[in-house]
């Protein structure tokens, strides 16, 4: 009884606290202030002050928690919507996304073991580019804690949305396949949405791009944490 | 006349339109669930939600089921999807060494990597695509050619 009385109370104070975060962004676009992140510190800050610990709050969490599953099955909506593009440019689009989604795990993985990085984080760093509940999903199959992950996921999409432009423009990528397949194989979710300002069919692209990344990624991410014998 | 009146508005109540997404997301998790059982039953090392995508988008391309059964609840998810990510993430309370100088040069892994994915992936593209273009003007010049001819 009490159990669920908890749980009841975490899930409305989080749903509560993150339409409030939304309605704040709505008022001041700014990417420092996106929901999720000033939601969840708002959160970790209201858990300490109250010391409630982790595996507390989960008691309620682990039900919103639960809702991941059919958010990447409904991913399947926007892919069907967008399936005229996919097949128009299927062969630019595979192949790209395919070289997006390798070099996002390989250079992720080498350049960690340049420093030295221990070999748990390095597996939470190789689903990095992939969307949030994919991500989490293979953070679990490769063994790793997802919160750690989704730290990466978010280091990735914010350097997408903040310093993708720049990059893409000093490297002439001007065409809508390529800033689509860029912006949604290396910062998914966060990059879709930066690529609407490019117009309709950059978004759609990184849409497609997001998705099939992610189909691809929870094929490919343990056999590439497999090949470098991490 | 009354009791069309009472239908119009349960029809058209945000009441009906909450049940409609609840049923939905019910669809939605059914296809989660017949994925998670593929996935134990058979040695696939794909994701069971992953598997529960796949089959939904073969059943729309198939026809099986209509779009309308599938939209408003998928719509409604993918629009909150940010405030399901919230509970995963507050685990990085379990680690304050975050924010420290190690915490630093991975957020500066986790940023060079990024870009390098972004260069790498949207440079091989535009090649591609133009590549492609240029095969197909090709095709388009030899055929006006052979016409001419």
């Amino acid at each position: 009884m009490q159990q669920s009385l908890i749980a009841i109370i975490v899930i409305l104070g989080t749903v509560v606290v993150y339409l409030a975060m939304a309605k704040i962004y709505a008022r001041l676009p700014n990417p420092i202030l996106i929901p999720v992140l000033t939601a969840t510190t708002l959160i970790i800050l209201l858990l300490l002050l109250t010391n409630i610990s982790y595996d507390e709050y989960m008691i309620g969490g682990k039900w919103i928690n639960s809702l991941l599953g059919p958010a990447v099955v409904a991913l399947a909506y926007p892919l069907y919507k967008n399936r005229h593009i996919l097949i128009s440019y299927i062969y630019p689009i595979i192949v790209g996304v395919l070289i997006g989604l390798f070099s996002g795990m390989i250079s992720g993985i080498l350049i960690a073991k340049v420093f030295g990085i221990n070999r748990d984080l390095i597996l939470s760093i190789i689903p990095k580019s992939i969307t949030t509940p994919v991500a989490i999903q293979i953070a679990t199959d490769l063994g790793v804690e997802p919160s750690m992950t989704m730290v990466f996921v978010m280091i990735a999409g914010f350097s997408g949305v903040i310093l993708g432009p720049l990059f893409l423009k000093w490297s002439r990528i001007n065409s809508s396949i390529g800033r689509g397949i860029a912006l949604g194989s290396a910062s998914h979710a966060l990059g879709t949405s930066k690529a609407f300002e490019y117009g309709e069919l950059t978004a759609s692209i990184s849409s497609v791009s997001m998705t099939l990344c992610a189909v691809l990624g929870s094929i490919f991410g343990p056999i590439i944490a497999w090949a470098f014998h991490i | 006349m009354k009791k069309e009146a009472v239908v119009l508005y349960l029809k058209n109540s945000s009441i009906m339109k909450g049940l409609q997404i609840i049923y939905q997301i019910a669809i939605l998790y059914a296809f989660t669930w017949i994925g998670n059982v593929i996935h134990h039953i058979f040695p696939i090392p794909i994701p069971g939600s992953i598997i529960g995508l796949i089959l939904l988008l073969i059943c729309l391309s198939l026809k099986i089921i209509p779009l309308k059964i599938i939209e408003n609840g998928a719509n409604f998810l993918l629009a909150y999807l940010p405030l399901l990510f919230i509970p995963a993430m507050i685990g990085i309370m379990n680690y304050p060494s975050l924010f420290s100088i190690s915490g630093a040069i991975l957020c500066l892994i986790g940023i060079v990597s990024t870009i390098v994915t972004m260069l790498v992936s949207g440079t091989a593209s535009q090649f591609l695509e133009k590549k492609t273009l240029k095969r197909k003007d090709n095709k388009k010049c030899s055929s006006h050619l052979s016409q001419s001819l």
